[in-house]
């Protein structure tokens, strides 16, 4: 029983039911489009089924008699902006941008008077990429900025769609030069545009990942404008990811070979020699490379992989080979 | 699992439902719960489960065998070999790689290289919480303060799914009797549970989450490359940040284990208010600190075996403190700290035993030495915990400070001043509105939150990493 003083702070457990179904199916209703999406966001498999199963007719409905409206206005409040699109070329684009033929051109170097602005982008991996990057390349030439967008990837468009991504993050900070790390979440099936789906590991998947590849680093470097280093993910302690990792390295190379400026940072096969380990040894002293998932750096160990950005950045910008 | 997402509204709703439906039923409550609990635990990975249990089952029989032994020898091997099982799971997940990590740091700088193996250790989310529980319980035992429980209760007592993943740390006296007696379902305490609930997801979402995204992670991140004026609101902002994201989190589980009818302790009394940093410990995770008091300060002499061995006590609880956050410098400083602080407010006390500050002095101290300290507890590392309290005076522009970021942090602090009463008048109000209205108010305050954190979804909560 509770003592008498907190009794009108009280209901019944039954009426409390129906506030919770009452406020859940408001959440959900006006809610629905990002149910939807975070349903879209999650790893293959039931939960996500089910989740999808419900959101998506729910959505279709609310959508159909307004119920969208309330919930754009919060995000406009918000300053949110949509990170989706149908129609866009990363989902239905051709496979001939990967017959393309690339065009150099000399950018503008840089000079502590006036340093590169580099902008390190991708997943959640860009994180500590982003901050050690600063610190590992000359003082004063590179001004920095990360974005991590984690859990995304190029395989999940209805999640994240990384080419309207690109166009707002290139519009917004116009970067001389663009780190883009990404990878880490693609191990979901791909549809291409004549509708054939692909599972990875599957030729078919890994043509179609170097396509969204070169749509992406085609936006990102505005059709050549600036230099984007393409980093897919590092060896993974998981076989089944290292298999898909392997796939992506691959594909990221062919798309670089057909999209101007786009320069691919091979990590996966330089670092440990392409076999996982935990530790790296860096600077004569071995180092905790890797998080407990087997996947992403620690800050320690991101100096690593770092290097050998501004290796590839040095190939463009020979000022940074003094380090 | 974590509370903000859909697979938790769905499985507390199911949870809900069956749990007062079951309630007249201990016997198949308790079993019920416990399932729930695990299924909440292991959706992420199901052998952490397994530790969880290994946890309760030796917990369980020390507890038997310390109550039921007549021989003190007998009772206090049973003690050292519970507490010692459960330090060294904290051992081998938390610190192991650490420890290897520095002795091979320590073995190279002398020339000694050595092949020690480094390896990474996945730490089981909450080790650090159910550990503590676990260790509370047998002492408890031990001391008399509880009765030895049968495996289910201490098994809930661990893995009740509120408490499970980052506390408030329960000790057994204050929810196993609630075990004991079935819950009214007359009478849910709903007003406060709603208001946490809602407040702890607002606190997370509009404030916690945007500082962090906004000034907290790109100053930290990048020190070097922001003004003195952006480094300053980020030194202000982690303090807001940690609150709203820390009391959210502990909001929500005590909302929720209020619905389901139990009552967690409170873990945060408006902490920066505080007046001294030995105040700031009663009104800051409440829990961790009477845990530290009771079963580390007291055993090691407390106050009652001279000056310096006060001093000295009070520094070692407050450095292991810090290391119970992390293996890393930077809580070890964190809690050096504070126990440098709590130590120095000691000796002023015993020296200038009648000095009167005034209460806005001691309040603007206090509250600068704990955002000195979270400096520390927040940077990754030593070098730039320094580059961030070296900046805090430069100049250059500060295209990062933003009227509404400004807002964002008086606003964490400001929230802290409301009197519990309008709280309460506010609860009692809600409680008294047709079903509708409230569910409806709800409902909004849901879309609310989720709009604020876009499509970029919750953070983790920051004590999820302990």
């Amino acid at each position: 029983m509770e003592p008498a003083r907190d009794r009108d702070l009280t209901l019944p457990a039954g009426r409390v039911l129906g506030v919770i179904v009452i406020a859940l199916a408001i959440a959900v209703l006006f809610n629905s489009e990002a149910m939807v999406r975070a349903g879209e966001g999650m790893q293959p498999g039931p939960t996500r089924d089910i989740v999808l199963s419900v959101a998506r007719p729910i959505d279709d409905v609310a959508g159909a008699i307004g119920m969208h409206l309330p919930r754009e206005g919060l995000d406009l409040a918000f300053g949110q902006e949509d990170k989706t699109a149908s129609g866009t070329e990363l989902e239905r684009g051709s496979a001939a941008i990967l017959r393309r033929k690339t065009q150099e051109q000399a950018f503008r170097q840089p000079t502590t008077a006036d340093p590169l602005n580099v902008l390190v982008t991708g997943d959640s991996q860009a994180e500590f990429l982003g901050q050690r990057l600063i610190d590992q390349s000359p003082e004063g030439l590179l001004e920095v900025t990360t974005v991590a967008r984690n859990g995304t990837g190029l395989t999940n468009p209805a999640f994240f769609n990384w080419e309207i991504n690109a166009e707002q993050e290139v519009a917004d900070r116009d970067p001389d030069a663009v780190v883009m790390a990404i990878g880490d979440n693609d191990g979901f099936n791909v549809q291409t545009a004549d509708g054939s789906l692909y599972d990875p590991g599957e030729p078919g998947w890994e043509t179609e990942f170097a396509r969204r590849v070169a749509v992406v680093g085609s936006v990102l470097s505005g059709d050549g404008r600036r230099p984007v280093y393409w980093v897919p993910p590092p060896t993974a302690r998981d076989p089944e990811f290292n298999a898909i990792y392997a796939s992506q390295n691959r594909a990221a190379e062919r798309a670089a070979e057909a999209t101007s400026a786009l320069r691919y940072v091979d990590i996966y096969s330089t670092l440990g020699r392409g076999r996982y380990s935990d530790s790296l040894t860096i600077d004569g002293k071995r180092v905790l490379a890797r998080q407990a998932d087997g996947v992403h750096f620690t800050r320690e160990g991101a100096v690593a992989p770092v290097r050998l950005i501004l290796d590839a950045m040095a190939e463009d910008f020979p000022v940074l080979r003094d380090r | 699992m974590s509370f903000p997402t859909i697979e938790f509204a769905a499985f507390f709703v199911v949870v809900f439902v069956l749990s007062w439906a079951l309630m007249p039923h201990p016997r198949a409550w308790r079993p019920f719960i416990l399932a729930a609990s695990y299924l909440f635990y292991g959706w992420i990975d199901w052998r952490w489960v397994l530790l969880l249990i290994a946890s309760s089952v030796v917990n369980t029989v020390a507890g038997q065998v310390i109550a039921r032994s007549p021989s003190e020898a007998a009772r206090k091997r049973a003690l050292i070999a519970a507490v010692a099982f459960d330090l060294g799971l904290l051992a081998v997940f938390k610190y192991l790689s650490f420890f290897v990590s520095e002795t091979d740091s320590a073995l190279d700088s002398i020339g000694l290289g050595s092949s020690i193996p480094l390896v990474q250790i996945v730490l089981p989310i909450g080790i650090s919480f159910f550990t503590f529980q676990a260790i509370s319980y047998v002492v408890d035992v031990y001391r008399g303060e509880t009765r030895a429980a049968p495996l289910v209760e201490v098994a809930i007592l661990q893995a009740f799914f509120p408490h499970l993943v980052a506390g408030p740390i329960v000790r057994a006296n204050e929810l196993l009797p609630q075990l004991r007696t079935p819950r009214d379902p007359r009478t849910v305490l709903a007003g406060p549970a709603i208001f946490l609930i809602v407040g702890g997801l607002l606190k997370k979402t509009v404030i916690a989450d945007e500082l962090a995204r906004r000034v907290v992670d790109p100053v930290y991140n990048e020190p070097a490359a922001h003004s003195g004026a952006e480094i300053t609101l980020a030194f202000y902002a982690f303090a807001a940040q940690i609150y709203c994201d820390f009391s959210g989190y502990t909001d929500l589980a005590i909302g929720l284990a209020l619905l389901l009818g139990y009552q967690l302790p409170q873990n945060f009394n408006r902490p920066y208010l505080a007046l001294s940093l030995q105040d700031f410990w009663r009104r800051w995770h409440m829990t961790l600190s009477r845990w530290l008091r009771d079963y580390l300060y007291i055993p090691l002499g407390g106050n009652r075996k001279g000056r310096l061995k006060t001093y000295r006590n009070v520094m070692i609880t407050m450095l292991l403190g810090g290391l119970w956050h992390g293996a890393s410098w930077t809580f070890f400083l964190w809690g050096g700290i504070h126990g440098a602080g709590l130590s120095a407010e000691r000796w002023i006390r015993e020296r200038y035993g009648g000095l009167r500050v005034p209460a806005w002095v001691a309040w603007l101290v206090t509250f600068h030495v704990v955002c000195i300290a979270w400096v520390f507890f927040r940077a990754p590392d030593l070098a730039t915990a320094f580059d961030v309290l070296g900046g805090l005076g430069l100049s250059g522009p500060s295209p990062l400070v933003t009227l509404p970021l400004v807002l964002l942090v008086v606003a964490a602090v400001a929230i802290q001043l409301l009197p519990p009463d309008w709280w309460r008048q506010a609860e009692a109000w809600f409680v008294a509105r047709p079903v509708a209205v409230q569910g409806l108010a709800v409902g909004a305050l849901i879309v609310a939150s989720d709009a604020a954190v876009g499509q970029q979804g919750v953070a983790p909560f920051i004590y999820f990493q302990f």
